[in-house]
Order: structure tokens, then C-alpha cells, then sequence
């Protein structure tokens, strides 16, 4: 239901690989093939693959995590709760006392405390959110995701460029790719646990299947000859990347672990799936989304923070540390969000309820300043009191600082031009590196 | 899960595949259902094409073995035998392909391709019912006009035990998924998308903003009789109830808010009054709340939809259908999305769709004749070797993606005991083949679907390579299974052939339908040589050719 096109079925441009490469072979006005050594290729070669080799880890705190008790404390305030700000490794920052490990990590962190957003229910919430909220075109955006292995073009590892790490179940998530086509969807590993049919049959040797997997090809260039071809390409597509994932299956043995690092992490979902992130980011994949749940506190806010907020800080500190220490923060774009915040004010259950007026988010990585706190709110954290960042603003940030000019790159959705974030808002300058 | 070592699995090979093949061969051909000769409409198809194709080369007809496995895909949902291949070749007689193509279309094997295709097409993956696929391949077995069977879908008969199942396109949907509502303005969408190919989803809240023909009446007067259906609870199958429908659905535009209200009414249709019943005297027969049997209320309004939606005036239910149908024959849509019909997205062939709709009308939804028609046309019997130089829609054939249940049954039928020869065959009965299914068959076809298929409500329309299915074919048990050679299987066939040549026109003709070019002599005999064990050579060679993007395609 993507496709008006007349002649072309939407896979028929999104899987070709050759086009893919072939992109980045044009900008460099050469026909070689990207897949050569990247070391060999010309400069503006490169440059293209250096922007194809960042990543991004995208924590999804589904449900609302409390700005109030994270990011944006308000210590001694009518609605500012039990909980203390402490310092961090920057002076002058404070967050809240149930992030002591990230505290430690703020020089790494870059703060934006001033988001204002349009929607406070979570069905809609969560969709407006990770589709950037553009306006309304009567196409269905793609979840950032989507975007991001659109924009940025494959990179080498030959791994699903777009993977999702969430407890319950797994399998293909077409939909976040919305118009850009069902191939641009998240590949979802349910609690961590690899695809099925990821263990070849104990009878069948590497050896043989990899013959085997030769024969194919062979078979298929035959076929495609005269043909339009993409039908075949497609199709050694999802083939290698089987094969690739097959190879790599050592990212889903927990026994390869340190059980320092299981214990730094922690061993509650998050920590497991954001030290599974970690891997996969290490692996080369492009694009990495961790979904934690149970984040809609509107009863007893405070115990449930005091649970989930620490528990994230464990993980969060933990891999940020990591990624920093490997010099992966150079090009990896981290991000950790919500659909919104929480009220300030406190209801009648010791909760808090949706707030999208006045909240908080963290990032850390390529293209950010380090260390910075971004915007400000009301004494009570009741409202915005600097300049108001929508999703917008957001998008245009996180795509400026993977190297993607959002104001003058577009979407051609069959012919027609889409922008890539909303029109009305930029980038946050003051964030961008 | 099956054991790659379970003895089973193979045994369904015989009872699968060869079942429907036994028919085919065996069956007459039939005569014409219809007064006017084969070919009429095909021949105005054609000339309507002709015109658009302007001075665009055109594509010549497939050969032999091309045209044999596409027909056998389209019409019998697998690729032919080996015996059935050289059979057809070895035929002479000048109308041998008319003359497949009556048999196909009279074989049980056509039925339940049909079935499983509108299966695909109507339920889009959210699941399956034993009474609903029977329902579809009786349905198609008796070949019922597909106005016939729109009404009996959208205005289901509990009572009627060989047609109910039909009910469980509605109960489906109506079913509550985890916290979620009951997704009423889902099941009313998929009524325009499906049988109006109109979906007016973006005119729930308001008219449509960019489709002018869309407006919020038309989403609200079919909303109004679905929000007040409920899935009957007193039953153990698929049964829907209505509750009494006594008055308007009020609606307001989120923009102008201007009140509006409607009755039970079709998509650009015409409102139909609701009638006032005095107290006590709505229900033609009443609920009984010991049984929790919900009554029949006098005026029903799944009945008024069933009517209005079907009746011969309704150019665009016959449009709707003559489309989805070009769509399971040609792979595209004269109208493209499949569900976007209306006036700014105008149809590539314009005056092709209104001769189908017309067609199809005249006909009356006989939709057996249809494809007959379509698969007479040159359109559908041209080649697709060569279409990279295609500069005009229909100037080649056209690639298809496969079912998982065309896969299914392809794959074993390639690899599987040769058929024996027809005149060996005994008649079975349309009534019984393919229509019971053991458990461990239904558990394959059921991985197949898993493998294979999309996720739920996401149309099958194009070819999608998926990561899923490759890992199933790279190292699934089931396939894993199926190089095993055992009784006379391909596998054991081609490990007793010593001829290199012998050994690779057999393995061509059992999986690609057609016979080895010299290149692939060479290739086969390359292969040989390069891995001496002959029983792992073997089993690469089929998987290499299974796992192909020809075998995957019907081209």
C-alpha cells in the first residue's frame, strides 16, 4: 500500500543493494563498487562511508519516565518529590539522586530539559514521537529507525541495519518503516533471543552450506540476467544477511559475557538488552533501539522511580562508559527518551500522569557537545522557561549530528518530496558539537 | 517440531502432492459455461493493450515449459510434474494449451487455489478457521459467483451449516485483542478496502483531504452497522449477532463540527431508512438469555450492506473485484494501491478496468470463466525472459510472488516421487481431495505460512524477501528434510543417475520445470566434480535450485 508507482514495486528500490552502494559510488563520481576496502577508495568515497559507518542506540523508556526524577530535578519544590539532586562529574549540573552512576558519567551527557510536545496519549504519543511528528502529508512517517538506515545507506557489516532489542516477542516490525517501505522495518529480537532458524542443522557443515549458498548465486546471476533484476537482488540480500547474522551468532551467547560486565549492567531487562546493544553496536549494526516498559507511573510515582530510574542508571552508566572508553562515542548518536514526561503535580495515588509540556532527555555521542545541559523549566518544572523544543527540533538535531543536513535533505516518496523533520523547527545549534 | 529423522514427513509427500496432480491429468476437459466462445473478452482485452503498447516491441509468447509452470502455479497453485512437463511437450495437437487450460480450471486443484488465494486476499494473515477454508473451498468447488459469495460473507447464515464459516471474516475482526477495543472502524475499513477496493480510513473523522470522493458519510454509514455487531457467544463456531439498530449515528467533522447523522448505507450509496418497530415487536426472533442466544432483530443491517454493497448497480464492487483478480493474474493492479480506487488515482488502463468490471458483470461473477479469460489473453501468456528492457506496462509478462501454500506444495512436488503416468490414475472426487488435512500436515503448512507469509494485516502483494525465510530455507529441519533421499524422491532419483547430463536434466525438469541449457550442464557437472561425495552433491545442487529466485517466483 506504499507504492502509487505504475512500473515499479516500492522493494524493487529499496532492497537493491547495487543502488544502495551505487549511491555512494556516484557521489564520488566512480563506479566502483563500495563493498571494495574502504581504505583504497577516494576521498569523497569515504566521506560517504565514514557518514554510512555511524550508528545510533535509541533507549525507548515506553510509558514516560518522570523528568522530576531524573533529568530535571526541582529538590524542596511544591511538586519536586522526596527525592534530592546531587552533582555530577560537570559542575553546575544536578540530576536527580536515583542517577548516581550517571552523575559520575555527565561529562559524557548532553541534557535537554526544555522539550514542549503536542500529544499526551500514549497510543498516539509514542507514534508521533518516534515519527518525528511531521506535518501531516496523508503518508505515515517512518519511526527514526527507519529513517536513519534510510538516510544514512548501508554500512559494511552486513547486519540488519535496524534491530530491536524489547521484552516479549521478536520477529519483523514492518511498520515503523511507514511510506519508506516494509524493508526499512526494525528486525525485532524478543528478549534478546536470536531469529529462528538461526542454528544450522548439526548434519549441515558451514563448509557445505556456504557451497551451497555459491550454487545459489550462480543459479540466480543466470536468472537475472535480462531481467530487471531486482527480484534476485532482494533476495541474495536477505540471504547474506542470514548468513552474516548465522556467523555472528556469539552475539546471542550470554556465556561470551564477562560476568563483570553482567554485574555492571545488571541483570534485569535493561541491563540485559543495553549489554546486548552494546555488542551489537560493537558488531556494526546501524541503528539499535532498546524498549524498556512499565514507565506509566500515574500510581505510587516514587517507589516505581526509585525502582526504575536506578535500574536504568545501572545500564545506562554502564554503557555509556563502555562506549566511551572504546572511542565509540564518536560516532554512535545515543539517545534516551519518552513520549513525554510526567505531571508535576502529584495525584491522588502518589502519581504522576502525562506532561508533555515541560520535559527531559539524554544524549551522549557523535556530533554533540559533551557535558551540557540544554534549556530550562519553572521553578515548580511546571513550563518551559527558555526556548521550547517540539519532536521537531529533535529530529533535526540527532540527524545534523549523524552528518545529515535536514534542512535541505528531502524524502521522495514516488516523486513526491517530503522533508525529513518538520519544516517549522531546526536543529538545537547550542547542542550540536 | 519435527525430527529431520521423522519417517513422516516424507510419507506426506505422496498424500500432499500427488493427490491434486492425480486429477489433473486425469480429468476431461469440460465445456464453456457460458454461451460465448472462449476468448471474447481475452481478445478485447488484448486490443485495448495493443493501443497503450504504441510502437513498444512486443514480448512473444513463452515457450512450452514457461507457459506450463506459470499455468500450473495460477491455476493448480504448484509447478507441474516432471511426467505432467513431458507429457505437455510431447503433445501435438495444435490447441494443447487451450486445452490445459480447461483442464486446470475443472481440476479440484483450481478450487482450492482459488480458496487459498481469497483467503490470503481476505483475511490477510490474521488467521485461519476450519469453517471458514471450508467454507472457501466449497464455495469455489461449486464455482459461486462472487456476488453470491459476498453476501454470504458479509451477511453470514448460522444456520446454514455448509455456508456459515464464511462468518469468520467479521468475527475475526470483531475479536478483542489483549487491552485493546473492539476495532469496529477496522473491520468497516477493511469492508470498503476489501470489497470496494476503498479505503477510507482518513474519512473516520472527517471527508477525506486529498481524495474528494471520500467523504466521512461514507465511512460513518458502514461504521453504523458494524459498531453494533457482537460475536455470538452461545455458539462453538464463527457466528456474528447484531444488536437492534433503532436510530442514526451521530458524527461531526473534527474541523467544521458541523452535526451530521446516517443510517445504514453503502460507500456512495444510498442511505436506507430504519424502520420504528413497536416495543417487543423489533426481533424476528427474540433472545433468550438462558442460552445467551442474542435474537434476530427484524431489521438487520449487515443485510441492507450485504444487498445494497452487491447489487448489479454497484459499478465499483465489480470494478473492486475484476482489479484483485488482474492483481492475482498479472501481479499489478489496473488500479494501484489495490484499495485506493477513485477518481484522482486513476487506473493505468482505464477503459481495460471498465471492460472487466463490465465483463465480470455480464458473466455474472462467474469467476472461474473470468480467469479463463484472462489467462487466454497474449498479455498473460507473454514471455518474461528479457523484461529489463521493458518500456510499457503488460509489454512482457510479468513476475508474481508465490504463497507460502504455492511454495509449500511446490516444493513438494519437486521433490518428491515422480508421478506416475496418467494412464495409471484413478478419478477422485472433487468433493474429498484436498479437503482434510492431518495435524502434522497442517503443523508444516502452518511453518510454511510462518516462514513465508507477512505479518498479520500487512497485504501479500509484492515479492518481499525476508531474513525469516531465508534462515527457514538455509536451515529449517522441514527442508532439510526434503534433500533426504528415501523412496524414489528426487534426492534418491538423481543419486542413481551416473550421466552427469541425465542427472541434470532431471534435477531442471523436477524443480525449474524446464530443461537444463548447456551453461547449466556445465554447472551441474562443475559441481560434480568439485564435491566427489555424489549424496552431498546432490542435496546441494536441489537446495541451490529451490533456494533460487526462479523457483520462488512464478515468471
Amino acid at each position: 500500500m506504499t507504492s502509487f508507482s505504475q512500473h515499479c514495486r516500492s522493494w524493487e528500490h529499496g532492497w537493491s543493494r547495487r543502488r544502495w552502494l551505487g549511491n555512494v559510488a556516484t557521489s564520488a563520481g566512480g563506479t566502483a563498487i563500495a563493498s571494495a576496502l574502504p581504505g583504497f577508495l577516494p576521498a569523497a568515497h569515504s566521506s560517504a562511508l565514514q557518514r554510512a559507518s555511524k550508528q545510533v542506540l535509541f533507549i525507548w523508556l515506553d510509558g514516560g519516565i518522570s523528568q522530576l526524577e531524573s533529568w530535571d530535578p526541582k529538590p524542596n519544590t511544591e511538586f519536586g518529590g522526596p527525592f534530592r539532586a546531587i552533582p555530577t562529574a560537570v559542575p553546575g549540573i544536578h540530576v536527580s539522586e536515583l542517577l548516581p552512576r550517571t552523575a559520575q558519567q555527565m561529562q559524557h551527557l548532553a541534557l535537554i530539559r526544555s522539550l514542549c510536545t503536542q500529544d499526551n496519549a500514549h497510543s498516539s504519543g509514542v507514534d508521533r514521537i518516534q515519527r518525528g511528528d511531521p506535518k501531516n502529508r496523508g503518508v505515515v512517517y517512518p519511526y527514526f529507525g527507519s529513517a536513519v538506515t534510510k538516510l544514512l545507506g548501508p554500512n559494511q557489516s552486513g547486519l540488519p541495519p535496524y534491530v530491536w532489542i524489547k521484552p516479549l516477542s521478536g520477529g519483523f516490525m514492518h511498520k515503523d518503516a511507514g511510506f519508506l517501505g516494509p524493508q526499512y522495518g526494525s528486525l525485532a529480537f524478543g528478549d534478546g533471543k536470536p531469529p529462528q532458524n538461526l542454528q544450522r542443522p548439526a548434519e549441515l557443515s558451514a563448509e557445505i552450506q556456504e557451497q551451497r549458498l555459491r550454487l545459489r548465486a550462480e543459479v540466480d546471476q543466470r536468472f537475472a540476467a535480462g531481467r530487471k533484476g531486482y527480484a534476485a537482488e532482494a533476495n541474495a540480500f536477505v540471504f547474506d544477511m542470514g548468513l552474516e547474522l548465522m556467523r555472528r551468532q556469539e552475539l546471542f551467547d550470554d556465556s561470551q559475557v564477562s560476568a563483570a560486565d553482567v554485574e555492571r549492567y545488571g541483570t534485569h531487562d535493561l541491563g540485559r538488552h543495553l549489554l546486548l546493544a552494546r555488542r551489537m553496536l560493537e558488531a556494526g549494526v546501524q541503528f539499535v533501539k532498546v524498549n524498556s516498559y512499565g514507565w506509566d507511573t500515574h500510581g505510587d510515582n516514587f517507589n516505581g522511580s526509585h525502582c526504575l530510574v536506578r535500574r536504568f542508571d545501572q545500564a545506562f552508566a554502564a554503557i555509556i562508559e563502555d562506549l566511551a572508553a572504546r572511542g565509540m562515542l564518536e560516532h554512535v548518536l545515543v539517545i534516551a527518551m519518552s513520549e513525554f514526561g510526567r505531571t508535576p503535580r502529584v495525584n491522588g495515588h502518589l502519581g504522576r500522569d502525562h506532561w508533555p509540556e515541560a520535559w527531559s532527555l539524554a544524549m551522549a555521542g557523535c556530533g554533540l557537545k559533551r557535558g551540557i545541559a540544554v534549556g530550562a523549566t519553572s521553578d515548580a518544572g511546571t513550563w518551559v522557561t527558555t526556548e521550547p523544543y517540539d519532536i521537531g527540533h529533535m529530529f533535526h538535531t540527532w540527524f545534523n549530528a549523524l552528518g545529515i543536513d535536514s534542512q535541505h535533505t528531502e524524502y521522495s516518496n514516488n516523486g513526491q518530496p517530503l522533508p525529513i523533520a518538520h519544516e517549522d523547527c531546526g536543529p538545537v545549534r547550542e547542542v550540536l558539537a | 517440531m519435527l525430527q529431520a529423522t521423522q519417517p513422516g514427513w516424507l510419507m506426506l509427500l505422496s498424500s500432499l502432492a500427488a493427490l491434486p496432480l492425480v486429477t489433473l491429468l486425469a480429468t476431461p476437459a469440460c465445456g464453456q459455461d457460458d454461451d460465448r466462445a472462449p476468448g471474447w473478452l481475452a481478445t478485447q482485452i488484448d486490443q485495448l493493450l495493443e493501443q497503450s503498447l504504441e510502437d513498444a516491441p512486443r514480448a512473444p509468447a513463452a515457450g512450452d515449459t514457461e507457459w506450463l509452470r506459470r499455468s500450473f502455479l495460477d491455476l493448480a497453485g504448484r509447478i507441474p510434474t516432471t511426467t505432467e512437463t513431458r507429457q505437455f511437450i510431447a503433445d501435438t495437437h495444435p490447441d494443447k494449451r487451450g486445452r490445459l487450460v480447461e483442464r486446470l480450471l475443472s481440476a479440484p486443484a483450481f478450487s482450492q487455489r482459488m480458496a487459498d488465494a481469497f483467503h490470503i486476499l481476505l483475511m490477510e494473515r490474521r488467521g485461519e478457521h476450519t469453517e471458514w477454508l471450508s467454507y472457501l473451498r466449497t464455495s469455489f468447488a461449486a464455482n459461486k459467483p462472487w456476488d453470491q459469495m459476498a453476501r454470504e460473507i458479509l451477511d453470514p447464515n448460522a444456520d446454514a451449516e455448509t455456508i456459515r464459516g464464511a462468518a469468520f471474516f467479521q468475527t475475526r475482526r470483531l475479536e478483542k485483542v489483549g487491552q485493546q477495543e473492539t476495532d469496529y472502524a477496522g473491520l468497516t475499513r477493511d469492508i470498503g478496502r476489501l470489497f470496494l477496493g476503498c479505503d477510507l480510513q482518513c474519512a473516520q473523522c472527517h471527508d477525506h483531504l486529498s481524495i474528494d470522493s471520500y467523504r466521512q458519510v461514507d465511512f460513518q454509514g458502514l461504521y453504523t452497522v458494524y459498531q453494533n455487531t457482537v460475536i455470538r457467544t452461545d455458539v462453538s463456531y464463527p457466528a456474528v449477532a447484531e444488536k437492534l439498530l433503532t436510530k442514526k449515528t451521530e458524527f461531526m467533522s473534527v474541523f467544521d463540527k458541523q452535526p451530521q447523522s446516517t443510517g445504514p448505507r453503502i460507500p456512495f450509496g444510498i442511505e436506507q431508512p430504519i424502520p420504528q418497530f413497536e416495543k417487543d415487536q423489533e426481533y424476528a426472533v427474540p433472545p433468550d438469555r438462558k442460552t445467551n442466544f442474542p435474537g434476530v432483530p427484524k431489521f438487520r443491517g449487515l443485510q441492507v450492506i450485504a444487498n445494497d454493497l452487491t447489487a448489479p448497480g454497484n459499478q465499483r464492487f465489480a470494478e473492486n473485484a475484476a482489479n484483485r483478480m488482474w492483481f492475482l493474474f498479472f501481479g499489478t493492479g489496473l488500479v494501484n494501491p489495490l484499495d485506493q480506487l477513485h477518481d484522482d488515482n486513476p487506473p493505468t488502463h482505464p477503459q481495460l478496468l471498465k471492460l472487466l468490471a463490465d465483463g465480470l458483470i455480464s458473466m455474472k461473477f462467474d469467476l472461474r470463466e473470468f480467469t479463463r479469460e484472462l489467462v487466454l489473453t497474449h498479455a498473460w501468456q507473454r514471455t518474461t525472459v528479457g523484461s529489463a528492457a521493458e518500456q510499457r506496462l503488460y509489454q512482457y509478462g510479468r513476475e508474481k510472488r508465490l504463497s507460502a501454500e504455492q511454495l509449500l506444495i511446490s516444493m513438494l512436488t519437486a521433490c518428491g516421487p515422480a508421478a506416475p503416468s496418467s494412464d495409471t490414475q484413478t478419478e477422485s472426487s472433487p468433493a474429498t481431495v484436498g479437503f482434510s488435512e492431518s495435524a502434522e500436515q497442517k503443523t508444516i503448512r502452518e511453518a510454511f505460512v510462518k516462514a513465508f507469509g507477512n505479518v498479520p494485516q500487512d497485504p501479500e502483494l509484492e515479492f518481499s524477501p525476508s531474513l525469516k525465510a531465508a534462515l527457514f530455507v538455509m536451515n529449517d529441519p522441514l527442508v532439510a528434510q526434503l534433500l533426504q533421499p528415501a523412496n524414489g524422491n528426487l534426492a534418491d532419483r538423481l543419486a542413481k543417475l551416473e550421466a552427469p547430463n541425465e542427472l541434470a536434466e532431471e534435477l531442471y525438469l523436477s524443480v525449474l520445470s524446464r530443461f537444463p541449457i548447456e551453461s547449466e550442464q556445465e554447472f551441474v557437472r562443475g559441481h560434480l566434480q568439485q564435491q566427489p561425495d555424489r549424496p552431498a552433491a546432490v542435496s546441494n545442487l536441489i537446495w541451490s535450485l529451490l533456494a533460487s529466485t526462479e523457483f520462488c517466483l512464478n515468471h
